[in-house]
């Protein structure tokens, strides 16, 4: 069995990739099935799609953690969270990105892609979606479908919700990714962090309807507990406050639905960008325009 | 208990703290962000099925510092009910307060709230309106407003977004003559941090409808989240008002109404609507604005239609504004 694992942001198709390669599995007479991760995070959080592929009936329904091969449709996930976790020592690896597969630090040595995606995606879409292209990459990377059996998922699958010209297009952009793709081995120098969780069986849960805050083998539980999730890897651009123009009017602070705006003695404002999710209301509602949004996640 | 009457007079500290799972540029978070530091400490939250719950409470955390309880979608009315009648039996007294969603309110909820508020418990129930069932994809509500794209009223050639108009949720509260009853804006932060506390204030039933724009539901651009809350009520696509005691007050008036594409174009969920349905859309809002405003000033982008014709509603005199 081939287990593969898509890594992207909300929004971005993860799953509508990984439904077009087990489709592609399928048009090949083979058995597949593709499926998302069910969490509670909406549009631009890091989100996760599955897909296996078999010549036999596949009974297993879990999420994949060791994966023969990994996708990942954004880079700027790598610095964000341990994607490679899991994957097998001869596995591979494709990644939406400008660099070279030498340049890309993983944190697991394997055989590696890159493809510039987004490019091609604003090239042939003119729209930074990239699933489609990245999987011509993965077409290239392996041989686990033919390119022919990917173009005619890709048509089924966006023909299907777009039409025959979004189809096409889409086909066109995974042809593109095909032959641009540079396949080298990437580095596995970064450390991939274990994942902390406490789930607790049903006689470990306190007596009671409310748990109090505490921690719990290194995990914060209970009411506020929902702060350890930092959020501003979300971002994409980030607000830039000029303390020169602020009129402390306060209205960034009310409206900000991350809470990450706060209110200093002198009713001057100041940011927690670790759960800053970029989405420049903050700007937009600025009266003095003392707030910019600035390009980029980090700052 | 100091009054707020602006944003500087707002409690600093969070009660619905970050790290919540929302969508960037959420109107729900705003609006819950802010009631909570409104509320303080002294609260106990109940959240029905809907997006609040999923971007919150995933066990074994919660943004919420207050006690938090979670059940079934249909019961915000009843569970809170349940909760201050427990609060009394054992002597105790904090502000209940049911956070739910237009479906969970216009619809699946309407029975248990209706019941609530004829039985005029001492709850405060607030509506946060993002005009669709959005935790579960985008499907029409009760709320959802004539024309509006959803999963479940697509455009096609045969129908064209929503074809019926939103349900008048406020009225149908007055009609239970509440203690409190009042329309939000995120908008508009002094009228909003005055209701919230007015509500806290007060005993018996009490409730809050908000308008909580949402990005992927209405298909807007996430900084645009306030800016559209505040052109809804520039068009008349939200009014503000309030019903204390049986007296209806208008808490605040556009200068002239503008022309409802300026709201429709900030919204990709109205992309489709064409001239027709366009005009049927601006001439109920014609209507609702003469109802609301009164009718001695013609507003020029009504010019063309006839002035309300539709029988009233006997319980519209209550609900007679100045
Ligand atoms: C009885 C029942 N039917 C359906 C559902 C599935 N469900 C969960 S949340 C939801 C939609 C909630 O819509 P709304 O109340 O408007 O809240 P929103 O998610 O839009 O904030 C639905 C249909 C359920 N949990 N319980
Ligand atoms: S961009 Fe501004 S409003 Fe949006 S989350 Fe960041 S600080 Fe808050
Ligand atoms: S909205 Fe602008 S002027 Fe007002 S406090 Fe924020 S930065 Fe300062
Ligand atoms: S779907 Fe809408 S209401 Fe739900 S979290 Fe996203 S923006 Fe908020
Ligand atoms: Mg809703």
């Amino acid at each position: 069995m081939y287990e593969v694992r898509f890594h992207g942001r909300g929004g971005q198709g993860a799953v509508m990739a990984a439904q077009a390669l087990a489709e592609a599995a399928v048009i090949e007479g083979r058995h597949a099935q593709a499926f998302p991760y069910f969490g509670a995070e909406r549009r631009g959080a890091p989100v996760m799609a599955f897909a296996r592929i078999d010549d036999r009936k596949i009974s297993i329904k879990s999420q994949v953690y060791e994966p023969d091969l990994l996708v990942v449709l954004d880079e700027s996930l790598l610095d964000i969270e341990p994607v490679a976790r899991g994957l097998k020592k001869d596995g591979k690896a494709v990644i939406n990105t400008r660099k070279l597969p030498t340049e890309i630090d993983l944190g697991v040595e394997v055989e590696c892609a890159t493809v510039p995606a987004t490019s091609i995606a604003m090239e042939f879409l003119k729209a930074p979606i990239v699933n489609t292209a990245i999987l011509g990459a993965v077409v290239r990377m392996c041989d686990l479908v033919s390119m022919e059996s990917m173009q005619q998922a890709i048509a089924n699958r966006f023909g299907e919700k777009f039409g025959e010209t979004a189809a096409k297009a889409n086909a066109a952009a995974a042809a593109a990714a095909h032959a641009q793709a540079a396949i080298g081995r990437c580095k596995g120098r970064r450390p991939l962090a274990q994942k902390k969780e406490w789930l607790p069986a049903w006689n470990e849960i306190p007596i009671g309807t409310t748990l109090d805050e505490r921690i719990v083998d290194g995990v914060t539980v209970g009411p506020g507990g929902a702060r350890q999730n930092l959020t501003g890897s979300w971002r994409v651009q980030t607000p830039r406050y000029d303390k020169e123009k602020c009129v402390r009017c306060q209205r960034c602070w009310f409206s900000c639905p991350e809470g990450c705006i706060k209110r200093e003695e002198d009713e001057y404002v100041r940011w927690d960008l670790n759960y800053c999710k970029g989405c420049g209301i903050c700007a937009q509602v600025c009266p003095v325009k003392a707030i910019d949004m600035i390009k980029g996640g980090s700052r | 208990m100091s009054e707020m009457r602006t944003i500087k007079d707002m409690p600093v500290n969070d009660m619905f703290v970050s790290g919540h799972g929302a969508c960037a540029g959420c109107g729900m978070a705003v609006a819950v962000k802010n009631i909570m530091r409104i509320l303080g400490a002294d609260t106990t939250v109940y959240v029905p099925a809907s997006c609040l719950v999923v971007i919150s409470a995933m066990y074994p955390t919660s943004n919420f510092r207050t006690p938090y309880l979670f059940t079934a979608f249909e019961n915000t009315g009843a569970v809170t009910t349940g909760i201050r009648a427990a609060q009394r039996r054992r002597g105790l007294s904090s502000t209940v307060v049911g956070l739910a969603g237009d479906g969970g309110t216009f619809d699946i909820g309407l029975q248990a709230l209706s019941g609530a508020a004829e039985r005029n418990e001492d709850i405060l129930y607030v509506c946060l309106d993002n005009e669709g069932y959005m935790n579960t994809g985008i499907q029409r509500s009760g709320a959802t407003p004539f024309g509006a794209w959803t999963t479940t009223t697509p455009v096609g050639t045969k129908v064209e977004g929503k074809r019926e108009f939103k349900k008048d949720i406020m009225a149908i509260i007055a009609a239970h003559d509440p203690p409190y009853a009042a329309s939000l804006s995120i908008a508009h932060f002094n009228d909003f941090i005055k209701k919230v506390e007015k509500a806290k204030a007060k005993k018996g039933f009490r409730f809050l409808h908000v308008m909580t724009p949402c990005v992927p539901g209405w298909r807007s651009d996430p900084s645009m989240t306030v800016e559209i809350a505040r052109m809804a009520v520039e068009t008349g696509m939200w009014t503000l008002y309030e019903i204390e005691d049986g007296e209806a007050r208008t808490t605040y008036k556009p200068q002239t109404m503008l022309p409802v594409t300026d709201y429709l174009k900030l919204q990709g969920r109205f992309r489709h609507m064409e001239n027709g349905d366009v005009a049927k859309l601006q001439e109920w809002l014609c209507a609702k604005w003469y109802l609301h405003y009164g009718n001695d000033m013609e507003q020029p982008v009504c010019a063309t239609f006839e002035k309300m014709k539709r029988v009233r509603h006997p319980h519209e005199e209550q609900l007679h504004f100045i």
